[in-house]
Formats: C-alpha cells, structure tokens, sequence
C-alpha cells in the first residue's frame, strides 16, 4: 500500500478499498471502509503521481490536537541514566495527489480508533492523541498499516531518581519513515526534572532503507521555529 | 509652455493664506495614497503567505501592526511637505480640537479599549464566547470594535469599550471543559449496569477524554426512577459536538440492554377495593 504511485494506483484487501479510476479527462479518488460509507473525490488532473504514505497521527477524525501521548508501564531511572525502548503508536495512512511540483493531502484514514487526552490542567495544558503502549526491547512485530514503532531513548539528565510513565510529542516535529513492512520514529526523551522533560525527533529511521513520509504538519507553522514536545505537567 | 508655467504657478499659489502650496497638499496626498496602497500590498501577499502558517489571531494582529507602521511611515515621510507657519489656524484649530475633543471621547475610549483587549487577549479571533448578551464566534478585533458572529449567522459589532467593560466567557480560552448529563433509569433495572454499559459508550468515543476520565454515579432516587449523574470532559472546541452524539449512543445502548428510560408516574392506593361496572361504561360510552 505504501509508496508512490501513477494514477492508475488501486488497493484492496479485506477492510479498504481505494485508489483512483479515470474519469473523463480526468480522475477520481474513491475510498470504501469495511462498514463505513464510500468517499468520492474528483482530482482534476490527467498526469501525476499518488502517495500513500503514513502521517502524523493526531488528525483524525477532525484535528483536534497537535499532540501525541503515549503512556506505559512506569520506568524508574536512575540519576543520569539513559535507557532505549521500543513502543508503538497509532498509524493514520494519508493520500496525496503530486502534480507539477505541488502535493496536495486528498484523504486520511486509519484501521484503528482513536482516543484523545488532556495532558496538564484544562487552562495550560494539551489536547493530545492517546495512546497505550507495552515497552518493548526490541522492535516488536507489528502490523504496519495499524501501528507504528518509536525508537524512544529515556535520558534522565538529573540528579534524582524519576519515575516516567508517559510521553508527549509534537506532531510538527514528527518524522516518519515507512517500508512494506514497519513504520517508524526515532526520539529522546530528555527528562529535566522531575516534572519536566522536551521530546525530540531525529531523521532516523529505526531500520535502514526506509522512506520517509511527507511530513504534513512541517507548512503549517513556521519554519524556523523549532517544535519539540514540551512536558511541564509531570511525566506519569 | 504656457500649461506647464500655469501648471507651476498653480502648485506654487500658496492655500488658506499659509505657506503651504497646493504643490505640497498634492505631494502629501500622493505619499499617503502611495503608502496606503503599499501597505494593503504588503498585508495582502503577507496574509496569503502566512495564513497556514500562524494562528489567525495572531496573523490579523500582525498585519494590521504591519498596515498602520507602513501608513505611519508614509505619514512622517509626507508630513514635512505641509510643515508651515500655521499660527494662523490656531485659533480656528483650538476650537475644532476642543469640538472634536467631545465628539470623539468615545473614538478614544474604544480606541484605548481596543489596544487593551489586543494586549490581555480574553478573546481572540475564532473564539466561541459570550460578551454580555451576545454569543457567537469572534470574526474580528478591530482597534473599534469586534465583529462576532452569532450562532444563527447574525453578523454583530460591539464596541471595544463594550467589550472590555462586559463579562465575556470564553468557551475555547481552555483547551477542554465539562459538561454532564441526568440519565433516569427505572427503579427494577441495575444501576450498575446501566453504568457499565455508559462506560463502553464514552470510552468508545474519541473525544471523550481518556484523562480527566468520566464520572459516573447514582446521583438520585428520584420520584420516577434512579437517576444517574454522567460527567465528560472533551476537547473545547468539540464539546457540543460530542454533547449532543453521545446522549442518543446512551439511550440507544440503555434501550438495547432492556434497561428504559422511566416515565413520570404516580402510584394511587385506595382504601377500599374500586368496582367497575363495564358495562354502564359502554352505555355512556354509546350515550355520548
């Protein structure tokens, strides 16, 4: 499913079908959920190029949020240590049409649930996308089209023990690569103190020879303004 | 030739017996068109580069401070064009200031209030609020006044001075808010089940937080059935959304369990066994 594609692009398994068929001069981008209603798009537009790739997940199913929280089991770290772990994430697939150097996002779906979250109190806090995760040691098997895996290493930069059991990221620092077979993160997690901590992305992919997504969250704001997830509500 | 000496002459013939030609009038007139025009240039190019890159509310106040500098700056630049001997006008310029002195005290004030509102921001452009007895979406703040539009669509400007002396509620200024509701189940059905299947139907829902997560509990034994006290917490800017979604998903799944929504209802003991006579019913009924 994912990876670029002339116009001709159609995909079908056992929970979705989508792609494009001609329509005229032109296309139109279709898209049916197992039990879901049937969504019919007209791309004006004879030549060009489809991306099915996988995007920040924090859009559907209206964005909300530019927030994503993943909680786990508790780590307790030690002063000054350092530990990387494995968790997963929830995966939204996005369309996009590629045409005359322009891209344009023509849909996003998603095979798994959505929940979201406050982080914080109400007045100063964060609308965050939800999501529970094991710890893994490992890069654990994982069905791509349903979750994501992120490299997180948990550096605890003080000199006290702390006790961690969620992070924040922001979803304009995201990135995210793909293959057939995995989508991944790579992140750290460095905790300031015992009730802070700033997440960062890297352009790492957890496993070499992945492509990297069309990162749909980077237009939005501006450019020289670097997003790192900031966590000042507590890390549990 | 002649056109072109008249033409000097014209510029150079000095107005209201000041030193000030119509030479200069026509050059400040000029800087100040060619300044306006700049900067609804500028604005406009910047409006359409930014627009998906900032937050609305702090685009709008961004490229008004850009469109009144640029205005300003034309103004300074136009200004020494009339510098003249003016003690001649001051007369006639002290009564007028005082005439527009009292005309424009309330320009001022909602000028003034307009600079305060922009500075403590309890509103900003989009937001869902409530300003005295209005409420609507914020479309605009104006150094004026702020235009709101009502929930039926009614377009609404309400001076600044109004707005900074009134009590606003800002339904967005936080990121999530409450809201409950009653649900009334029969005497005969299990509480906690009803509960139970409440929980499946929030927690089903993405909007319903995960954290705060909702309460739920039997709030009362009224005089019709248990009534069970639901609270939610959602993203601000959807609440009313899912307020008005998720109560049919409750009583769709309370019905599907067997388990109703009781109606009003009245138990009547009499002392003494009643007797119905059928039959003289039907004869009134006939009768009638």
């Amino acid at each position: 499913m994912f990876g670029r594609h002339d116009y001709s692009f159609q995909y079908s398994n056992d929970q979705i079908t989508f792609g494009l068929q001609p329509d005229g001069e032109c296309h139109r981008y279709f898209r049916e959920m197992k039990g879901g209603k049937r969504i019919e798009k007209n791309v004006v537009s004879q030549r060009g190029k489809i991306v099915v790739c996988p995007v920040e997940p924090v859009n559907l199913p209206e964005p909300v949020a530019t927030n994503m929280e993943i909680e786990f089991d508790p780590l307790f770290m030690e002063p000054f240590s350092k530990k990387t772990i494995f968790l997963t994430f929830p995966v939204e697939i996005g369309v996009f049409v590629v045409a005359k150097k322009a891209i344009k996002a023509l849909d996003i779906f998603s095979f798994v649930p959505q929940k979201y979250s406050l982080y914080g109190p109400s007045n100063g806090g964060a609308i965050a996308r939800w999501a529970y995760s094991p710890i893994y040691e490992e890069i654990p098997g994982v069905n791509p089209l349903e979750c994501g895996v992120i490299k997180l290493t948990v550096h605890n930069t003080t000199k006290e023990w702390v006790e961690v059991s969620c992070a924040l990221f922001d979803a304009f620092s995201m990135k995210l690569y793909y293959s057939s077979e995995l989508v991944s993160m790579t992140a750290v997690m460095r905790i300031l103190s015992s009730k802070t901590a700033e997440t960062e992305f890297f352009k790492e992919a957890v496993v070499e020879g992945m492509k990297k997504s069309i990162e749909f969250y980077l237009g939005r704001d501006i450019p020289v303004v670097k997003h790192n997830g900031l966590m000042e509500w507590g890390l549990v | 030739m002649v056109i072109v000496e008249r033409l000097q002459e014209l510029l150079q013939a000095p107005l209201f017996g000041t030193s000030i030609t119509f030479g200069n009038l026509l050059w400040l007139v000029v800087i100040l068109a060619l300044s306006v025009i700049i900067a609804r240039v500028t604005v406009t190019n910047l409006r359409r580069a930014l627009e998906h890159k900032m937050s609305k509310n702090e685009l709008e106040i961004l490229l008004k401070v850009i469109y009144f500098t640029i205005v300003i700056l034309g103004v300074v630049i136009a200004l020494p064009n009339i510098i003249a001997d003016l003690s001649g006008l001051l007369v006639a310029g002290g009564i007028l200031g005082i005439i527009i002195g009292f005309a424009s005290q309330s320009v001022v004030s909602n000028f003034v209030s307009g600079l305060f509102l922009m500075v403590e921001q309890p509103v900003k452009i989009g937001d869902n609020v409530n300003v005295g007895d209005i409420s609507g979406n914020v479309e605009d703040i104006s150094v004026l006044s702020t235009t709101v539009k009502t929930y039926d669509g009614v377009y609404v400007r309400i001076p600044n001075e109004k707005v900074f002396n009134s009590e606003i509620t800002n339904y967005w200024a936080n990121v999530a808010r409450r809201f409950d509701y009653v649900v009334g189940i029969r005497y005969q059905d299990d509480a906690e089940k009803a509960i139970g299947i409440i929980k499946t139907v929030l927690k089903g829902h993405p909007f319903v937080l995960k954290k705060p997560s909702p309460t739920l509990y039997v709030e009362e034994l009224g005089d019709n059935g248990v009534n069970i006290n639901v609270k939610v917490w959602s993203p601000a800017k959807v609440w009313w959304d899912v307020k008005i979604e998720l109560l049919w998903k409750i009583k769709v799944a309370l019905e599907a369990e067997g388990i109703e929504i009781p109606f009003p209802q009245r138990t009547i003991w009499f002392p003494e066994a009643l007797r119905v006579d059928t039959r003289s019913g039907e004869t009134n009924g006939k009768e009638q």
